[in-house]
């Protein structure tokens, strides 16, 4: 036990440097990189004057060291990112406001990818080289080739233009549905709580071709992982001795589950993290509304401070992410504490 | 040095067991070359992408891909205009054919850039040295991120030049290389054959420039076709978002873009016939992939 | 044929004809060829033969845990009368754990890394029907206690990696008898441990067996172990049966050249046993006569290249598949005549 507590120690003190490096890195990627945004921001017709009104506005007149120091200082006194060129609105805010809907998207479709994912990979893995493992890794080979936006375009052509089942790309509700009162933030959650029976039908109906594309994109790289942990787990001794002892085939492949868990669980944390910032794409293809189509439309207007902030929040995301993974795995498997 | 010769002669593995050697890459790939041959897989793979190449650079196109016809808009797939136009009146059959001339270009030029930066840096790193360690340790975290959002920020905001998306591709895929390259060459290090060139004195550089570089090839040539292929995805969701390549160029992820506004309205053939030509693309290259893993025994089953 | 290598006793197992083949799309391993011979109530038979010669193929057939590609191509496995070749899975699994226990090779391996001890019991308590909420737990503890573990409700708390290597096995052994099966398969139960511990363990193995009057097939590399534990020996040549009978004539006067060599080669414990000099057949193609032919030096009879010998009764109980009959010295060794007699004397001194 005392293995596992400094194994974890370990990580929290880590967190401090990584967050700096993360700091580091959105600052850096805005403030280094070659180009001046004020020069895109302006257009080509802008006068010298209005170019160096926008520099000063964004603070990019400022030698890099001071611009850093000014960006930290920001960040730890006021506890702020900074404000977005374009709707002169706290970055924060526009952060928080659109947080939940994205964290929606991500839950259903990491839940859809690994249901469907883990499916196909154990189909894969239990029937090695027999017809469903064909079948399975056929629908791997063929989810992982088309990009996820193009999957969306495809699914609002047949679910919706052709089959009719899917409501139009619109977003979380119908254009005329009123929205229910914000309480979460995350539209389904607040239809449950205010038991708009309806509504939350409209918003699962809305949500179903996103959530099935991120589902299909991200499932083959799921069932990939599960196929090769979980072969392995199945061919393992303690399976053999399992079954040797008379367990069902349930309890059995259940036993290698057991073994193959770590991997998966970790691999969905990563996938996990992953998404935040690759949703954008989809979000964009269905008018979702989330953190992600926000971004993409802040990097399309070069609103400099946004981008800088949504890179850090997403980084710091994946950190958090990242621990919260090292211990459900500690917690998961008995030997981590050995390694 | 002629008895040191001697204690080689003796260490080094038979002819037939011997990996390939420096200065001998080009063998290796010959033999790499062979293998393809008799691999179906990997045959059709590059057969496809040669072809895609090709046509996009040669063949002649019935219209002028960058040239609409302002009065045939929207048409869907006939005689005429054998992929439809879209609704600006481009020829999609041309389009998509003349997208390769960008697209492929420039997920190659992005592939060959990482590994150039991938292999001296996954060689350096794979010094068991405290730096190496954290090096590692700061290319997990960067790999952690979000790259393709990465990528796409960093196209925003440096300019959607050839030059900045070739970059930016390359960056989100350097750290596979670095990976790969460090890790094959730890196991290389221990072989019999490394030990015995040491042990005749060559330099450490050398070492690593002519025995041990030349045999990660084939599994770099693998890992590189599926970073080639991500490629693809990277510019075509650049272009798609409207960050990279941008009308009236012809790219697959434009042309998606476009075709994206009408696909809801029933004109499915603007965005699907280069989304097809995405897919077909992305299959060709894993399976180059997968081929190539095959041929120097390198697959899992 | 089935009568060969009978026990004594009624038998419990009968293995008869016995044949596995692992096929793939290109080639295909004869793994076993033809294996018959029965164990007895209460009886400990040893399995001995060179690494590669299908001893444990054998034994994963008798169990049906034959891994993939490998399938039972012909023959038949009789538990107290039942065939198990082509029995439902469903019955087969009621057999597994409960009438045939199983101890495998590595104790590591064999259990699971992530359940508590405890839940494994339980489990195979469970998977046979047996014991009622409170008794589970004792049952486990009684049975830790029969296998020599000191603390039994703590490594019931715990996991497998917290476990010495003998203790595993311990562990490993418990879970396989926890049902008291009639009968015990054991694939070189020791491999990996230390040699004390070996002792220890293989002891073990055989008091579990006695006091219950379990019968034990008993698979090892080790002639040593064959002449201290069992009562009967079975040795296993190119997936094939080549000689068999009551250990002490098998090892002082044995009949087939092979078992010879065997003796004559007896490895320092722990090493892999390697035979006779010589190729042994790949098991790809089978040859047309005696499988041993390429190594052996008694090669006389004519039939020798072209027929293969069946197990015929060279002494009382006492099989083996030769053409020639060594009691009744129609032995002509096809190299050197006076070599051969004393090597063969001179082998079993050798233990
Ligand atoms: N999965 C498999 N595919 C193909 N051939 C196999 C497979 N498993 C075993 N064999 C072959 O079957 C033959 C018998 O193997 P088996 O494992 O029964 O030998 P063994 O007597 O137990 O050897 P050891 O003493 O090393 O355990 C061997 O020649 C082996 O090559
Ligand atoms: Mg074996």
């Amino acid at each position: 036990m005392r293995y596992r507590t400094g194994a974890i120690a370990k990580r929290l003190l880590f967190i401090p440097v990584a967050v700096f490096i993360v700091i580091t890195l959105a600052f850096g990627l805005v403030n280094l990189t070659p180009g001046d945004p004020a020069l895109v921001i302006a257009g080509d017709l802008a006068a010298d004057e209005q170019v160096a009104e926008i520099r000063a506005e964004l603070g990019t007149d400022k030698p890099v060291p001071q611009r850093y120091a000014a960006y930290v200082r920001e960040l730890f006194t006021e506890r702020s990112l900074g404000t977005s060129f374009f709707t002169k609105r706290p970055i924060w805010d526009e952060i928080t406001q659109r947080f939940p809907d994205t964290l929606e998207l991500v839950v259903l479709g990491l839940l859809g990818a690994v249901l469907y994912g883990s499916l196909l990979g154990t189909l894969s893995s239990y029937f090695r080289r027999r017809w469903p493992d064909t079948l399975s890794r056929t629908s791997v080979t063929i989810t992982q080739s088309i990009p996820d936006f193009f999957m969306g375009l495809l699914l609002i052509y047949v679910i919706f233009y052709i089959i009719g089942w899917a409501p139009a790309p619109v977003g979380r509700i119908g254009l005329l549905d009123r929205p229910p009162d914000r309480v979460t933030g995350a539209v389904i959650l607040d239809t449950l709580i205010a038991r708009d029976w309806g509504l939350l039908k409209t918003a699962f109906h809305h949500a179903m071709l996103p959530v099935v594309t991120l589902a299909l994109f991200y499932s083959s790289h799921f069932a990939k992982t599960t196929r090769a942990v979980l072969s392995r787990a199945l061919n393992s001794d303690q399976v053999e001795f399992a079954r040797a002892c008379g367990l069902s085939e349930l309890r059995v492949v259940g036993y290698a589950f057991r073994e193959a868990r770590t991997p998966v669980v970790t691999y969905i944390g990563i996938l996990f993290a992953a998404l935040f910032g690759g949703a954008a794409i989809v979000e964009t293809v269905f008018a979702w509304g989330g953190l992600g189509q926000w971004a993409i439309d802040a990097m399309l207007k070069l609103d400099v401070p946004a981008i800088q902030g949504f890179i850090l929040v997403v980084g710091l995301l994946t950190l958090l992410v990242y621990l919260l993974l090292d211990l459900i795995v500690v917690a998961l498997d008995p030997r981590v504490s050995y390694e | 040095m002629s008895k040191a010769r001697l204690a080689l002669a003796k260490a080094l593995p038979k002819r037939a067991e011997m990996p390939a050697e420096g200065g001998r890459a080009g063998r290796a790939l010959r033999a790499l070359a062979r293998g393809a041959l008799a691999h179906k897989g990997l045959t059709i793979g590059f057969v496809v992408i040669l072809l895609i190449l090709l046509a996009g650079f040669f063949a002649p196109l019935p219209h002028d891909p960058i040239q609409p016809n302002p009065e045939s808009t929207l048409q869907s797939p006939d005689g005429e205009f054998w992929f439809g136009t879209d609704r600006f009146g481009f020829d999609v059959f041309s389009r998509v054919f003349a997208s390769a001339r960008l697209d492929l270009p420039i997920a190659l030029a992005g592939t060959l850039l990482s590994i150039a930066v991938g292999i001296p840096l996954g060689l350096a790193a794979s010094n068991k040295s405290r730096w190496s360690e954290r090096i590692m340790r700061g290319l997990d975290m960067f790999q952690s991120f979000p790259l393709l959002v990465l990528a796409f920020a960093i196209v925003a905001l440096t300019g959607n030049t050839l030059r900045n998306i070739i970059f930016a591709i390359a960056l989100v895929n350097v750290p596979r290389f670095i990976r790969l390259v460090r890790s094959e060459a730890l196991v290389l290090r221990e072989s019999r054959f490394i030990e015995a060139a040491t042990a005749i004195g060559a330099s450490r550089t050398r070492v690593m420039l002519r025995h041990v570089m030349p045999n990660t090839m084939g599994i770099v040539l693998a890992q590189a076709s599926l970073a080639a292929a991500h490629a693809i995805i990277v510019i075509a969701g650049l272009s798609f978002l409207g960050i990279g390549i941008t009308p009236p160029d012809a790219s697959w992820g434009v042309m998606i873009r476009v075709g994206s506004q009408n696909i809801a309205t029933g004109q499915w053939w603007v965005s699907f016939f280069p989304g097809a030509m995405v897919f077909v693309t992305i299959v060709a290259f894993n399976m180059v992939a997968d081929g190539v893993t095959r041929v120097i025994g390198r697959a899992e089953d | 044929m089935t009568a060969a290598a009978a026990p004594a006793t009624a038998s419990l197992l009968e293995v008869s004809d016995l044949r596995v083949q692992f096929r793939s799309r290109r080639r295909t391993v004869h793994a076993v060829n033809g294996v018959s011979f029965a164990i007895g109530e209460g009886e400990t038979v040893g399995l001995v033969g060179e690494t590669g010669c299908g001893k444990s193929a054998t034994v994963r057939a008798i169990i049906g845990l034959l891994k993939s590609p490998g399938r039972v191509t012909a023959g038949a496995v009789r538990l107290e009368g039942t065939d198990l070749v082509g029995l439902q899975p469903r019955q087969l699994r009621q057999i597994r754990g409960a009438r045939i226990g199983f101890v495998p090779q590595n104790p590591f391996g064999a259990l699971n890394p992530v359940l508590r001890i405890e839940r494994q019991f339980r489990n195979v308590i469970r998977a046979h029907g047996r014991g009622r909420r409170g008794e589970i737990r004792s049952t486990a503890l009684d049975m830790l206690d029969a296998v020599g573990i000191a603390d039994p409700e703590r490594v019931l708390r715990g996991y497998a990696h917290e476990l010495s290597g003998g203790m595993a096995q311990r562990v490993v052994i418990a879970l396989a008898m926890i049902l008291n099966p009639r009968l015990v398969v054991a694939d070189e139960p020791t491999t990996g441990l230390d040699l004390t511990i070996q002792r220890q363990i293989l002891d073990l193995i055989r008091d579990l067996a006695e006091t219950e009057g379990r019968s034990m097939l008993l698979v090892t590399h080790d002639v040593g172990v064959v002449a201290q534990y069992c009562s009967r020996v079975l040795v296993m040549y190119a997936g094939q049966v080549v000689e068999a009978g009551p250990v002490r004539r098998v090892l002082t006067d044995p009949a087939h050249p092979y078992t010879e060599a065997l003796l004559a080669a007896v490895p320092r414990r722990g090493e892999r046993l390697v035979g006779a000099q010589g190729t042994v057949p790949t098991l790809l193609e089978l040859p047309p006569g005696c499988f041993y032919y390429d190594r052996c030096q008694y090669r006389s009879d004519p039939r020798c290249a072209t027929e293969a010998p069946s197990l015929r009764e060279v002494g009382p109980e006492h099989w083996a598949a030769v053409h020639y009959d060594k009691g009744a010295g129609i032995r002509l060794p096809a190299a050197s005549a006076s070599a051969a007699p004393s090597d063969a004397d001179s082998a079993p001194g050798d233990m």
